[in-house]
């Protein structure tokens, strides 16, 4: 038995390169505390590189989306003891905004975001960017691939402007993500330490409670901590993971069960309404073949910010499947794909943002998996080394250049440039200057927790867009229903909002309103009631 | 309102304290298995050619079946490792077992010699200590009446002497009866978590209560600390505790085929009582001090815990459920409820990965474990952690009344852990 066990580790002592060597060998496994010169330099670079582009005018553009504002409000709750201003209703587990309220306060310290509050949450999220980069490029040297394949995923991850107009909202994804690639970076571990596989399952758990699409990467994240070398504590690792990482989601359904909102009952909320709404009653996506469903709409849009990344990582999972440690990575695209091509219920837009540094990594490792097969090739035929290997790098080049010169090119210096929140902070500016504090103001997300900190600090005052018809407090608070509010202010997202949504109130208070003051998309209306108040519109 | 607050910051603090305990244990009892290089580190070492120490076995004995003695007498004489000598330890107040020793020394006038302890007050340490002076040998080995010895344990206790330059070499010691009794099972794996990896993670912070069973020692160190403590109840952990203090190097090392085997005590009672001997030894040790003359404070620090951890262990499988318990009902603000319920988190873990244990205890012994041990195991947890606590809490009392007293619970009719005999011949799988 005892030299049974042995074989790891004599197998791992020949990989750890020889002991005249400073610093690893080529083949050393990829570890945080032994890195190559290389590594580290490399590193770093992406590092700032990441940190630039996230940060650049990220108060500009893309311009700020009602989610977002939702989550930043959310998180601005935490800090006075609640899970949300409005009540939480299970809509998604709660670690993710936890996580921006436990960062968020250092930003708005330092007054960055121009002084909004959505803005200052925008950097909070601008370090999970970076995070998620830096991590990219860490799980791609632990998939063994070459130091400038790794770098290259990293900088497909942060130049793709699918990666960076999504990467830079403040959207429960980007906090995920990192979460996602640390887990798998721990579930890759060479060493086969039973507590790297046990912190995989920890942080596997902390990603789906941040958001909770991501699970759809565990059967690829239990791959990759089983598909290798059988090693003698493998069932420990895998129980390990199990047990930690279910047990930690057990806390999610036992906060709603302590709270007695685990099962649907009237007069409450429940965690069991949020998923039968989320799953079954939520009006669907249509199918993705379907022309005009909306499944087929929000592909359109995803393809439109970066065709390339997506097709040409597609085609890439594929080679994947070549190299037995990468097709973790065809298994992680696939199962990620499934809900899409297959199903037809309610696609989130943001649902991409999970497979984007999956995409990248099946590049970086297909270009790798490519390169092997050259290098392999030449071997027999060393006269044809070196043109062979030029052709490589030519054509490596010139299709990264064709692939991000019309499209990258454009768009991200569109990002880095544009000021698309000039109206958005104009409108904030007018509302808080002109608008009396007692006045009942109807205010889309986006600007509602920077209008309501301004001094309303009521939230059912100072009022968001959907509470009045999907919050039942409304009625309490507000008796006369949609007459008692005095404004509404319209953004590019709200006439849509109440139409999918269905809000009759907001929909009521619009069609009696005036506009005051327009500043581009964004109009400030007044609501007049009519003179008698239809006692029935409650 | 500030009595609530305070009365949540006390959940609070009790619940983290838990965490630690349990998150502690989790970990003392996973050690072994964190990576496949730390199960290699503590397995043996591999057998050197030549021989390069010289054994005297200790055998204490106190109202011994001659079948149990003469079992564990002949593995020892079978043992592989050509020069060894044994040396019976008797009382002069048990006629029955010296006879029963004499003859069996007789039977290998050569190899078994007999010491008769004839002090007023009875206990193994005296008994070793009497032994010990007779002892002639370079290494001084303890074996417990009711083990049975594997044949190359020296052989390879003798290399681990040779390479890795110990002091003190502790082998291991696995109950092997688990279909006995509802709580065999638990005690069987609590043994092999012990033995497999406790010992060594207490080994690698260089703090180490020591077994009193298949234990080696250097027999010129053992004369220097003038031997075992013979006012201790738990003399071994004492030891060890000395030992760690001087700087001496104590080697624990594992191989299935090389435990030492026993039985787990026949009667609940017993085991009850053998617990309780543990827990207020630990607590005589954690009393005398000699901790406290460790190097640093950080290493002072792990000694703390570690002879403490015991006791918090038992207590904290019955505190868990009632600090949840009692948050849940407690009408507390639900984030203290949750951390009230996060010492469940390394607890569950725990029990997970002793259903990997059980399931490895039964290939390394070659026992088939089937679906119903691996319910009893899970059953039988909290039932287990009740008595663990209970008998802690007993320990507590006697050492609050100051009663370390042998004889009294000897009075009391029952037989008292290492000496109580083994209701049968010591079972072979």
């Amino acid at each position: 038995m005892a030299v049974a066990e042995m074989e790891p580790a004599v197998i791992e002592g020949k990989n750890s390169g020889s002991p005249q060597h400073r610093g690893p060998g080529p083949d050393a496994p990829f570890s945080l505390t032994q890195l190559s010169f290389w590594d580290r330099i490399t590193l770093w670079v992406l590092t700032a590189a990441a940190a630039v582009l996230s940060l650049w005018n990220l108060t500009g553009a893309p311009s700020y989306q009602d989610d977002e504002g939702t989550y930043t409000a959310q998180a601005f709750a935490v800090h006075s003891g609640s899970l949300a201003p409005y009540t939480y209703w299970y809509d998604h587990p709660p670690l993710g905004w936890i996580q921006i309220a436990a960062l968020n306060w250092l930003p708005t310290m330092l007054g960055l975001g121009d002084g909004t509050a959505i803005g200052a949450t925008r950097y909070v999220i601008a370090a999970f960017f970076v995070a998620s980069a830096v991590l990219l490029y860490m799980v791609a040297r632990r998939l063994k691939v070459r130091i400038p394949f790794a770098a290259l995923t990293t900088v497909i991850f942060i130049l793709s402007p699918l990666s960076l107009v999504l990467g830079r909202q403040i959207y429960l994804d980007n906090i995920g993500v990192p979460w996602l690639l640390l887990a798998f970076y721990l579930a890759l571990s060479s060493r086969d330490a039973l507590w790297h596989h046990v912190c995989a399952g920890i942080c596997f758990a902390v990603a789906v409670l941040s958001k909770e699409t991501l699970a759809i990467f565990g059967p690829a994240l239990l791959m990759a901590l089983t598909y290798r070398p059988r090693w003698s504590n493998r069932s420990f690792s895998v129980v390990g993971f199990l047990t930690v990482g279910g047990l930690i989601l057990a806390f999610y359904p036992l906060s709603a069960l302590l709270r007695n909102e685990l099962f649907s009952g009237s007069n409450h909320v429940s965690l069991q309404d949020a998923l039968s709404y989320q799953f079954l009653e939520r009006s669907g996506s249509g199918r993705i073949f379907e022309a005009g469903s909306s499944r087929a709409e929000l592909l359109a849009g995803w393809l439109y910010f970066d065709k390339y990344l997506i097709a040409a990582g597609l085609v890439a999972a594929a080679l994947c499947l070549l190299r037995k440690q990468a097709r973790v990575l065809t298994v992680a695209i696939l199962s990620f794909a499934i809900p899409i091509v297959l199903g037809q219920g309610y696609l989130p837009a943001m649902y991409i943002i999970g497979v984007i540094p999956f995409l990248a990594l099946a590049l970086g490792t297909g270009v790798d998996i490519a390169w092997s097969g050259l290098e392999k090739y030449v071997r027999t035929r060393p006269s044809l080394r070196r043109p062979l290997r030029a052709a490589f790098v030519a054509v490596l080049c010139s299709s990264l250049v064709l692939m991000s010169v019309p499209q990258w090119f454009e768009q991200d210096r569109d990002l880095l440039t544009a000021e698309n929140n000039a109206n958005w902070r104009q409108t904030l500016s007018w509302v808080q200057d002109n608008i009396s504090r007692e006045d009942v103001v109807l205010a889309p997300y986006s600007m509602w927790y920077d209008l309501n900190s301004s001094g309303w600090n009521d939230s059912w005052t100072m009022i968001a867009t959907e509470k009045p018809d999907l919050d039942k407090q409304f009625e309490t608070a507000h008796p006369d229903g949609w007459q008692e509010i005095d404004w509404i202010i319209v953004g590019p997202s709200v006439t849509a909002n109440i139409d999918s949504l269905g809000l009759n109130r907001a929909a009521s208070a619009l069609q009696h309103s005036t506009t005051v003051r327009t500043f581009g998309e964004w109009s400030i209306r007044r609501v007049e009631a009519p003179v008698r108040p239809q006692a029935n519109e409650r | 309102m500030p009595v609530s607050v305070l009365a949540s910051a006390l959940v609070v603090l009790i619940a983290l304290a838990l965490f630690a305990i349990a998150l502690s244990t989790l970990y003392l009892n996973t050690y072994a298995w964190w990576d496949p290089k730390t199960q290699i580190r503590t397995s043996y070492s591999g057998l050197q050619e030549t021989e390069a120490c010289s054994f005297s076995l200790i055998m204490p004995c106190r109202n011994e079946r001659e079948d149990v003695m003469r079992a564990t007498l002949s593995a020892l004489l079978a043992q592989t490792h050509s020069r060894k000598e044994v040396v019976i330890s008797v009382g002069h107040d048990d006629p029955e077992t010296v006879q029963t020793a004499y003859k069996l020394a007789s039977e290998h006038p050569d190899l078994v010699r007999v010491s008769v302890d004839v002090s007023e007050t009875k206990n193994k340490p005296r008994q070793l200590n009497k032994a010990l002076s007779m002892c002639r040998n370079s290494v001084v080995g303890v074996f417990d009446a009711e083990s049975i010895a594997a044949k190359e344990l020296l052989a390879h206790i003798d290399s681990v002497f040779a390479t890795k330059n110990a002091d003190v070499v502790q082998g291991a010691v696995q109950l092997i009866n688990y279909r006995d009794t509802w709580y065999s099972l638990r005690n069987c794996l609590e043994y092999f978590t012990w033995f497999r990896s406790r010992l060594h993670a207490h080994s690698r912070q260089g703090f180490i209560p020591l077994g009193g069973n298949t234990v080696f020692i250097k027999r010129e160190l053992l004369n220097e600390v003038r031997g075992w403590d013979g006012n201790c109840l738990a003399e071994d952990c004492d030891l060890g505790v000395r030992l760690s203090t001087l700087g001496r190097k104590i080697i624990v090392a594992y191989s299935p085929e090389l435990v030492t085997r026993e039985e787990t005590p026949d009667t609940l009672k017993a085991l009850v009582r053998q617990r309780t001997r543990w827990s207020l030894g630990f607590m005589q040790v954690f009393a005398k001090g000699d901790w406290k003359n460790l190097p640093t404070r950080k290493m002072r620090a792990i000694a703390w815990w570690t002879l403490m951890q015991q006791h918090f262990m038992a207590f904290a499988g019955v505190c868990i459920p009632v600090a949840i318990f009692a948050a849940v009902w407690g009408g507390f603000p639900l984030v203290v409820t949750l951390v009230a319920f996060l010492p469940l988190i390394p607890t569950l873990a725990t029990i997970a990965f002793d259903i990997c244990m059980l399931q490895e205890f039964g290939r390394d012994h070659k026992f088939t474990i089937i679906w119903y041990d691996y319910l009893r195991l899970i059953v039988g947890t909290p039932l287990y952690q009740l008595v663990l606590a209970f008998s802690a809490l007993r320990a507590l009392l006697k050492f609050i009344r100051r009663d370390f007293g042998w004889e009294k619970t000897d009075h009391s009719g029952a037989h008292l852990s290492y000496l109580e005999p083994a209701a049968a011949a010591p079972v072979r799988p």
